[in-house]
């Protein structure tokens, strides 16, 4: 029952009030005043700034580091950002971009395949260009990350120069030679090509009675055959070409789905599933294309297995798989002392001790001539001489595949009929070449 | 003063007075106080939802009729141009199969496997609360996790299932490979997260069930079946309808377990498991980067929503048992609890 | 719900029968202990209920090499668990006690105020008439049918534009009220309101919050108890909205779990320890409030 207190109206006004008043005053309250997005492109030398980068997997970037460029630079205070994924990083960049540029680094890592956004939006992004930074780069790497117009709007970081990577004790065990220059020897040497690598695979996987197969995964094989044609979905000015004519691609698409699945040579995984992981424990396969940043992936996957190797050569020569750069975006508030810490953060000093850190292989030719890179060596691989390999592997890269913006949704076209044939086992290889163009077709590209 | 003096008399000089005066203006203001009382208690909830529910919706309504791209932004009015465009996408139809199924496939097994769980555990049994928690564990680990933890479970080749079924003879089943089986899977992982919650929700309703109905069914010879189906399910009819609505719209909408289901997230080659609203989030967030399109098809997910909702609303309403005196749902709340309607309990 | 008034009777016809329901409360109107395949098929259920769990514990004793060999690399967890549990703790790539910090005061508030903002509601739409009560009620219902992905850029703007990125007010306030617990709230109050004492407060002169207050919250207390523990647990498991408006110095513990997936290989045990990690403070809620939650619903089945 209630109790007899005296209750004034007024006090009970302002309690029923109350609830709505207290959420008013919560959201002013808690409402900083605007974040203010004014960004000044010039600023007083002195000014105490900080500056964010945000970078994501593993860069190599310590602390110390960071903490070196204050050395230098005593107004500004660097704080880096790590997304653990590539994935979650670039969902993040991609809805911050979309919503303006706001809470998004003063230097933000970009993986390459994000590069035809930031190249489609080349406004959001600040211009890079810059005598002092002029043939740092391999050639390739630079015109990546450069626009139409020719403005530089990434500072390259790695780069992901392919060669074979694959288990010698497999190999030695199935009658193949197993010491890495006859491997290389063994699949064309310089003269190495696409038909020789499969030829060597149906040998393997016939001398294997089936049981192991020669590659992981057909997606990744086919990745990297698509890695070296100079056009592959788009033309040089952006407009797609029909799947439905496109010869090169679909002779690919034949190719390895054929090899996979008909000839056997893949172990039907679809790259970065979970059964693809569990494989590596399982001898399910013998070799694969090999960028550095692979190696580590192999390594943690594979413990345990001591049989892997690497040899220095890659059917058609060379292939980049990967590699990421810096970049600024524009709305951010320091621009120009973002960009002159990205080239510094750039410079072949810096990435040679992210090097030594994260084994990103450096795309600044000065860093990769430096002994500390040409001498490495990767114990997990049986001592093999990496420095040496992905230099020679990174020289043999002649062709770097066109991205515009549609390069990755005519790509997955084609990568799904492929799984879907050769991992899920559906349909024959001409039905599943349909769906990729059907696919396509619902693109709408015209 | 003696006691005399202070017994509440009416007509004396002070006191009373000053009552009179504070009736006459709390009445007046209990008058207001009853009329603006209930805008000003679900005024919290609209204002809420205005800002970051209505908003969002109007707007995303916007950007349907335009050309708009993901980080390019605004780049035209098209009308309903996205919408025909993505009436004619195979992939939206494939979506909106693939989420119908995973769909019944999960509300159908949950709200019935709910109300049987229920029904066992509103019996006198022994360590109640240890049982009636133990059902709730599986809401409690995050749908993200779930997606982890079965991803080890319904792994093509060498997850926990298959192994187990090849080493007792039997063929592994394709989880991601073959389409019903992927629309199982996933079905699987909504089922361990909903239906603890969902055996809770009927538990409480069946508590509330009086205990003397169940006695004169007894005493009346009625066996445990009986009294479940002529006694149990109508009394909790309106818990059920509740159930079926936001198991219908939370099903339409699943996300996050067909999004785990595998490193890509984006359906499988084939668009198999791939919901309608895996389907927008590509659109919009995946390489196409088509928010127009994605908009649109948030939309046109909205209407389907609405429309099973109010099919399932009326199937359930006719399903269960009819009483005279309750009627719908809407109609006996009208009659029970309604301030005007004096003493018309029921 | 029946809202059939229960008054315990110590004399007459009911005396008998409500003796009987005081001594052993039977939802099948007996006092009778259920046999033995009851507590088989419960067992099952709770079985199955924590396998996935269990699951972790042993995934997080291990290793990734041997998972990946035998997907049940044993049978019992072990010590081991627990270097990858400190292994979690004190990872650089996240602030593991900032992040359990934001879940607990994101979930405690949030709770808090859909419990008090729903009964509000639900006391209204449940037993006050007002004009386009019905149509406000459909709309509510109508909410919940709008996808969260399709909010998810103009909520970013909104946020942005109130600075409130990268802090947890942007996560709360669009969880402050729940369409789900308003009708919860409705539906339950309907029936275990009766109608007899709201008009006994109104009659002593009480205001409506002060009916609301001494009434309408006693009674709503087991559906109070039971959306206020389903509320923390859901801000607890939410991941898709936090992981867009939140950085890895600031996140919720799903976010942060997502964060120990690695880019091109993850180690399973250290995922898996961590999402045992961010459950641990849900099972201990769940056991101290477990109890309360199951005593209300207990009660307000006494009730009516």
């Amino acid at each position: 029952m209630l109790t007899h207190r005296p209750s004034r109206p007024a006090r009970r006004l302002i309690a029923a009030g109350a609830s709505v008043a207290a959420l008013a005053l919560t959201l002013t309250a808690c409402s900083s005043g605007d974040s203010g997005s004014g960004s000044s492109k010039t600023q007083d030398a002195n000014e105490k700034i900080t500056l964010t980068v945000a970078t994501f997997n593993n860069f190599g970037y310590t602390d110390e580091l960071l903490a070196s460029y204050t050395k230098t630079h005593p107004n500004v205070t660097v704080k880096q950002e790590i997304a653990a994924t590539s994935d979650d990083a670039k969902a993040n960049f991609t809805t911050k971009l979309a919503a303006g540029g706001a809470g998004l680094a003063d230097v933000q890592a970009v993986d390459v395949d994000w590069m035809p956004t930031v190249l489609q939006y080349e406004d959001k992004f600040t211009d890079l260009s810059d005598d002092a930074v002029k043939d740092r780069w391999l050639d390739w790497k630079t015109k990546q990350a450069t626009a139409p117009d020719g403005k530089l709007l990434g500072y390259g970081t790695d780069i992901g120069p392919e060669a074979i990577c694959y288990r010698a004790d497999l190999f030695k065990k199935y009658g193949l030679p197993s010491e890495p220059d006859k491997v290389a020897e063994l699949l064309g040497g310089k003269d190495a090509s696409w038909d020789k690598y499969f030829q060597v695979g149906e040998d393997f996987v016939k001398k294997s009675g089936g049981k192991v197969a020669w590659y992981d995964s057909p997606d990744g094989t086919y990745q990297a055959m698509v890695g070296q044609l100079a056009n592959p979905y788009e033309n040089s000015d952006g407009t797609p070409k029909d799947l439905a004519t496109n010869a090169d691609i679909k002779a690919l698409f034949e190719k390895v789905a054929t090899e996979s699945k008909d000839k056997g040579l893949s172990a039907h995984h679809q790259e970065w599933q979970t059964d693809w992981t569990a494989s590596f424990q399982k001898n399910a396969f013998a070799t694969m294309a090999c960028p550095p940043w692979m190696t580590a992936s192999i390594e943690s996957n594979s413990g345990g297995v001591k049989g892997w190797n690497i040899a220095n050569v890659f059917p058609g020569g060379g292939g980049n798989w990967g590699g990421s750069f810096l970049v600024v975006p524009a709305a951010g508030k320091h621009t120009a002392a973002a960009k002159e810490f990205a080239a510094w953060l750039t410079a072949p000093e810096q990435q040679l001790s992210a090097y030594k850190q994260a084994n990103n292989y450096p795309s600044q030719v000065e860093a990769e001539k430096d002994p500390a890179v040409a001498d490495s060596k990767n114990d997990f691989f049986n001592n093999a001489p990496v420095g040496q390999i992905f230099a020679d592997r990174a020289a043999a890269v002649t062709v770097t595949p066109f991205k515009g913006p549609n390069y990755f949704t005519i790509n997955k076209a084609v990568t799904d009929a492929l799984v879907a044939y050769d991992v899920q086992g559906k349909g024959t290889v001409e039905s599943n070449w349909n769906a990729a163009v059907d696919a396509y077709k619902a693109l709408g590209l015209g | 003063m003696t006691a005399l003096t202070t017994a509440p008399t009416p007509p004396r000089v002070g006191p009373p007075e000053k009552r009179r005066r504070r009736v006459g203006f709390s009445q007046r203001l209990s008058r207001w106080d009853v009329k603006v009382s209930p805008y000003l208690y679900v005024s919290p909830f609209f204002i809420i939802f205005a800002i970051t529910g209505l908003f969002p919706l109007l707007y995303t309504g916007w950007v349907s009729m335009h050309k708009w791209t993901l980080i390019g932004g605004d780049a035209g009015y098209t009308g309903f141009d996205n919408f025909t465009a993505i009436f004619q996408q195979g992939e939206f139809w494939l979506s909106l199969r693939n989420t119908f199924m995973i769909f019944l496939l999960s509300s159908v097994p949950q709200v019935i496997i709910a109300i049987v769980l229920a029904a066992i555990l509103n019996q006198n049994i022994r360590a109640k609360t240890f049982w009636r928690m133990g059902v709730l564990i599986p809401y409690i680990v995050a749908p993200v996790a779930v997606g982890l933890i079965f991803g080890q479970l319904f792994a093509d080749q060498y997850g926990v299932i298959n192994t187990a079924l090849s080493a007792i003879g039997l063929p592994k089943i394709g989880w991601h490979s073959n389409t019903f089986a992927s629309w199982t899977a996933i079905a699987t992982m909504v089922n361990f997260r909903w239906i603890g919650y969902n055996t809770l929700i009927f538990l409480a309703a069946m508590q509330a069930v009086p205990a003397d109905l169940y006695e004169a069914a007894v005493i009346d010879g009625a066996g445990r079946m009986r009294q479940f189906f002529s006694i149990t399910l109508p009394q909790i009819r309106s818990t059920i309808i509740f159930v079926v609505i936001t198991s219908t719209i939370g099903g339409l909408q699943i996300f996050d377990e067909p999004r785990t289901f595998d490193t890509y997230g984006t359906g499988g080659p084939s668009h198999q498991w791939e919901t309608t609203t895996m389907y927008l989030w590509n659109l919009g967030w995946g390489p196409q980067q088509n928010l127009g399109r994605a908009a649109a098809v948030a939309w046109l997910l909205f209407v389907v929503i609405v429309i099973f909702a109010l099919i399932n609303y009326f199937v359930s309403s006719r399903i269960s048992t009819s009483d005279a005196r309750r009627g719908t749902s809407k109609q006996s709340r009208g009659r029970r609890g309604s301030t005007d309607r004096k003493g018309a309990t029921r | 719900m029946s809202s059939v008034p229960m008054t315990a009777q110590t004399a007459g016809k009911g005396a008998a029968r409500a003796a009987a329901r005081r001594r052993g409360h039977g939802g099948f109107g007996s006092n009778r202990r259920p046999k033995w395949l009851t507590y088989v098929i419960l067992a099952l259920v709770v079985v199955l209920s924590i396998a996935p769990l269990y699951y972790t514990l042993l995934l997080g004793s291990s290793d990734q090499q041997t998972i990946s060999k035998h997907v049940i690399p044993q049978w019992l967890p072990d010590a081991s668990i627990f270097d990858r549990f400190s292994d979690v703790i004190n990872t650089d790539s996240f602030n593991f006690t900032k992040a359990l910090t934001n879940s607990i005061i994101i979930s405690v508030v949030t709770a808090f105020s859909v419990v008090l903002f729903s009964t509000l509601a639900g006391f209204a739409f449940a037993k006050l008439r007002f004009k386009g009560r019905r149509g406000l009620l459909v709309f509510v219902i109508a909410t919940t049918a709008v996808p969260t992905q399709l909010g998810v850029i103009p909520l970013w703007i909104i946020v942005t534009d109130l600075g409130w990125q990268n802090k947890i007010q942007a996560v709360i306030i669009p969880a402050l009220v729940s369409a789900f617990g308003v009708f919860w709230m409705t539906q339950y109050l309907e029936s275990a309101l009766p109608y007899e004492l709201i008009e006994a407060a109104r009659v002593d002169g009480a205001s409506m919050i002060r009916t609301f207050w001494s009434v309408a919250l006693p009674a709503a207390r087991p559906a109070a108890a039971m959306l206020a523990l389903f509320t923390f647990i859901q801000q607890w498991t939410n991941f898709f909205w936090p992981s867009i408006v939140l950085s890895q110095d600031n996140a919720t513990l799903p976010v942060v779990v997502k964060l120990l997936q690695g880019s091109f290989h993850t180690d399973y045990s250290l995922v898996m320890a961590g999402v045992f990690l961010t459950t641990v403070p849900l099972i201990i809620v769940f056991i101290l409030a477990g109890r309360q939650l199951v005593a209300g619903i207990m009660q307000g089945a006494v009730k009516g």
